[in-house]
């Protein structure tokens, strides 16, 4: 519990550091997650994000530092535990990961079907009320994932994600590669579930606009370390200079 | 000088240390993939797909290596034996090649070509695509899911290819021996029968099992193990089919050897 706002910690990542042959990638991260709560963490490419995400879901171990989730230490924890505990998750990965050799709606309901016996037909109805929130035609269900678009890919990506309504959100870079209008679109969907379903999301991005739209934390990753925290409103009053980088564009996009 | 020296036996020392560790970490890799292959539950859509992908539709390309092979041994066999007045042994020799040697070997070599490529490259792409990371995010064991149905399959298509192949390199023998040498397709058929030993069919099924079992493990760890996006695909596909040759090489010998030696 969060002594502050007496909100429960749902991610809390306490002095995680990780390197690959010497080359140190994140040192010393600490942040929580709180319930509710949506966290954009933004950065430079190349500065870890995907790789502190990893570390969150346990693809990778960290070298040192600790991840718990729902009060349950990630690190080290046994296979079939972490398994149990990655299905309370909806996450999408950078390029969105869906399986060539199944059907999209086959790639959505993936999870649900494993946990749950369903027939064709409500696995296609299933998928078809999450992907019509995604702007999507229900003609790419039966199609497969190679036969659609990227920015679709994308869609079926988050619909994947959010199947089974999770009450934890990771998203890698959600709305890269997407129109404004979808990319928006993606942002309400995000939106729509921390604040409808009670749910947490931790969002990489370079969206500025994105951010200033989905979250209500921002946190910076620059060398290795979390370099700025604070609100989206904040965000725009920092003398930080790496996020007045970051922010420059959304200023220059203002004025003209 | 010594600084050279140290050189060439610190990158020596290196390799045959990474050598190790991938010896090492391939042994995992087989144990964990018969442990999985053996625990419940089974995909059996997955196996089905992959019976239908490994043994289906590699029938023609085993038919066809076989019975061409079947072939070339009796015309073969019929020009070195002539002299000597010894065409009743083609039968026989061409029974004996394809059944130990020919057939299981020959079926090896073209699965591993056909399959052995085509399942390191799906798996490669899956690992360089994050769908193997994504996997383990849905619930699901990579190694159930993927590799356990590639295993269950190559063990039960590559033996019963090995059998067909066999029948198939038999009766291109037999197509030559009567349609191009002459001969009586009765005693041609009665010598056939009088040397078919059990020992010779279940040492090919063995054979076959094994292949079927080098073929699926080296395949699915350098698939499984890619890295480096498109040319690490690449990588694990030449090195599946080239390892999973040379090793169906050796092996044949050593069970030759354990058999009949």
């Amino acid at each position: 519990m969060d002594k502050r706002n007496n909100k429960k910690v749902i991610i809390k990542v306490s002095d995680l550091s990780k390197s690959f042959n010497n080359n140190i990638v994140l040192k010393n991260i600490n942040f929580q997650l709180l319930e509710g709560e949506s966290l954009a963490i933004i950065g430079a490419s190349g500065s870890g994000k995907s790789v502190l995400l990893k570390n969150i879901i346990g693809i990778l171990e960290p070298d040192k530092g600790s991840i718990v989730i729902n009060d349950t230490e990630m690190v080290n924890l046994p296979r079939n535990l972490k398994e149990k505990l990655l299905l309370d998750l909806g996450i999408t990965f950078q390029h969105g990961a869906l399986f060539d050799s199944l059907k999209n709606w086959e790639n959505i309901i993936f999870k649900t079907a494993n946990k749950e016996k369903t027939n064709n037909k409500q696995g296609k109805q299933l998928a078809f009320s999450i992907i019509k929130q995604l702007g999507l035609q229900p003609e790419i269900l039966d199609l497969y994932p190679s036969e659609i678009s990227g920015g679709m890919q994308k869609r079926v990506a988050i619909a994947r994600a959010i199947c089974g309504n999770p009450k934890i959100l990771l998203f890698d870079e959600p709305t890269s590669g997407l129109d404004p209008v979808t990319g928006s679109l993606i942002d309400q969907l995000i939106k729509t579930a921390v604040k409808t379903i009670g749910g947490s999301a931790i969002t990489i991005t370079h969206d500025m606009a994105s951010v200033c739209r989905i979250a209500d934390k921002v946190i910076l990753i620059d060398k290795q370390t979390i370099s700025w925290t604070g609100t989206p409103k904040e965000m725009f009053n920092s003398a930080n200079k790496k996020i007045q980088e970051f922010i420059k564009p959304i200023d220059s996009e203002i004025f003209f | 000088m010594l600084d050279i020296f140290l050189d060439i036996l610190g990158t020596t020392g290196k390799k045959f240390i990474n050598f190790v560790a991938n010896i090492g970490h391939f042994i995992i890799f087989f144990g964990s993939a018969i442990y999985w292959a053996f625990k419940p539950p089974w995909y059996f859509k997955k196996i089905f797909q992959q019976i239908l992908d490994i043994g289906y539709f590699s029938l023609p390309v085993v038919g066809l290596t076989t019975f061409f092979s079947g072939m070339v041994l009796a015309l073969q066999t019929y020009n070195g034996f002539t002299d000597f007045n010894s065409e009743s042994t083609v039968a026989r020799i061409v029974l004996t090649s394809i059944t130990r040697e020919l057939g299981p070997v020959l079926t090896g070599l073209m699965v591993a070509g056909r399959i052995g490529a085509k399942m390191a490259a799906e798996i490669a792409t899956m690992r360089v695509t994050e769908q193997i990371d994504a996997l383990g995010t849905l619930g699901t064991r990579p190694m159930q899911y993927l590799i356990a149905p590639k295993i269950i399959a190559s063990l039960v298509c590559i033996p019963l290819l090995v059998l067909i192949g066999n029948t198939i390199g038999i009766l291109g023998g037999y197509v030559i021996a009567i349609y191009k040498l002459n001969f009586n397709p009765s005693l041609y058929l009665y010598a056939t029968m009088e040397y078919l030993q059990l020992i010779d069919i279940i040492q090919g099924t063995v054979k076959a099992a094994i292949f079927g079992l080098i073929i699926s493990m080296v395949s699915c760890y350098f698939g499984y193990n890619a890295s480096k996006g498109a040319e690490g695909v690449g990588f694990a596909t030449t090195s599946s089919v080239v390892i999973s040759s040379v090793m169906i090489l050796t092996s044949t010998y050593i069970i030759t050897a354990l058999f009949f030696g």
